[in-house]
């Protein structure tokens, strides 16, 4: 012990026997140190009572996200504990993801998936590859409005290939005149594909807008087999 | 003391075997032989409800050393967070009379565990992945590098700098709450 520090063990040592990274000799030759130095004594102690706090984190709160390749590049999806709360092919980098998921869950720490999300990847690659008509994934949307959620809900009853128009989803949710407010909730949707907001179109036969840009809307439609919808001998310029 | 057919001390007699030793050991963790003796007792009620496997085999020393050793721990830092509350409320609380380490983690206020996750989310994206996997999650370094892509070491690494973050912001937050 010098100047109150053990020289025989460091901080690192400590730790990796309270995380136990050690082999077995070296777990028990620092349990029969700890009982003489009061040093590694007091900062076991300390990473102990963290391992108490992990609890907390271990049942509350946490977004889990991964990216994955797909044909609309990278794709990368977040998720709540109850459910899918992003997907967005449109962010450059891993880190503009995450500082937009801790900006809109200033509460909740951000972390990366281990294999909770499998299925998601699974499932949205399995939509690409023309091999998977529905998706069978939960989704949290409890951020939004009341009316955002209940145009979604309608939204996500349309199947695959089936389309609706704005003032019919407008309809459905028991506000006939506000097709422009159902635009809006629509192009404000976190999950896109999983939510299938790309199935409502223009009471005039035109497509509309899509947030996540327009000619991917088009290769959707494509992946669901309305051609017909898009405009005369244009070819979805994907895939 | 009676000797099973595979050479091992059966568990009821663990006490009269390494009683004694294990009692000395934490007592000199603790500096408090009641306590000690307290730590040793719930080592023998743990001992019949979690027997370590078999394959343990003359390791039933170590393992009782490994877990009363941990236990002695929890005591302390209880006894350290019980210390910050009655300096804060200036000796309201009976000083001999030191809560019991389950009831002191059990009951971290709302702001403390609100504190605790505002740790780990200031932690640098990579440290704050790593910790998790490792230290929420149990994920092994393979698994963890694999995530991050990057090599085991260096999982590790980030692992144990973001550990040491969290000891030092969580000494802060405990004291933040003590303040209440």
């Amino acid at each position: 012990m010098k100047n109150g520090r053990c020289e025989e063990y460091d901080d690192e040592d400590v730790l990796a026997w309270v995380l136990g990274d050690v082999d077995e000799a070296e777990e028990q030759g620092l349990t029969a140190h700890l009982a003489s130095c009061s040093s590694c004594l007091e900062r076991a102690a300390e990473y102990r009572a963290l391992e108490h706090s992990a609890d907390a984190c271990r049942t509350g709160p946490v977004i889990r996200w991964r990216g994955f390749k797909t044909p609309f590049g990278t794709v990368r999806i977040a998720a709540s504990r109850d459910g899918l709360i992003d997907l967005s092919w449109q962010m450059p980098s891993d880190d503009e993801f995450i500082a937009r998921l801790e900006r809109r869950h200033s509460e909740t720490p951000v972390v990366c998936d281990c294999d909770e999300l499998e299925p998601a990847e699974e499932q949205l690659c399995e939509y690409f590859d023309r091999e998977r008509r529905s998706f069978d994934l939960p989704i949290d949307l409890s951020a939004l409005t009341p009316f955002q959620q209940e145009v979604l809900d309608a939204t996500a009853r349309l199947g695959f290939g089936e389309v609706a128009t704005y003032a019919e989803i407008a309809e459905r949710v028991g506000r006939p005149a506000a097709s422009r407010a159902v635009g809006n909730a629509l192009g404000q949707n976190p999950v896109a594909i999983i939510v299938p907001c790309h199935r409502v179109v223009r009471t005039d036969g035109t497509l509309g807008g899509y947030t996540g840009g327009l000619r991917y809307k088009k290769v959707l439609l494509d992946i669901e087999g309305r051609r017909d919808l898009l405009p005369t001998a244009e070819q979805p310029p994907l895939f | 003391m009676t000797i099973t057919t595979d050479g091992r001390v059966p568990v009821e007699d663990w006490s009269a075997e390494y009683g004694a030793e294990l009692e000395r050991h934490v007592t000199r963790m603790l500096g408090n032989v009641e306590e000690a003796r307290d730590v040793v007792q719930e080592l023998w009620i743990t001992a019949l409800r979690t027997e370590p496997d078999s394959g343990e085999g003359s390791n039933i020393r170590a393992w009782l050393y490994r877990v009363a050793t941990r236990r002695a721990l929890d005591v302390l830092s209880a006894r350290k967070r019980h210390a910050g509350l009655l300096d804060a409320r200036s000796g309201e609380l009976e000083p001999d009379r030191p809560p019991a380490p389950d009831s002191v983690f059990g009951a971290l206020s709302s702001e403390a565990v609100e504190g605790i996750r505002g740790a780990v989310r200031s932690l640098p994206c990579k440290q704050r992945d790593a910790v998790w996997l490792r230290w929420i999650e149990a994920k092994d370094y393979e698994t963890i590098a694999e995530r991050l892509g990057c090599s085991p070491e260096s999982a590790r690494a980030n692992v144990y700098q973001g550990m040491k973050k969290l000891r030092i912001q969580l000494a802060h937050v405990w004291r933040e709450e003590v303040a209440v």
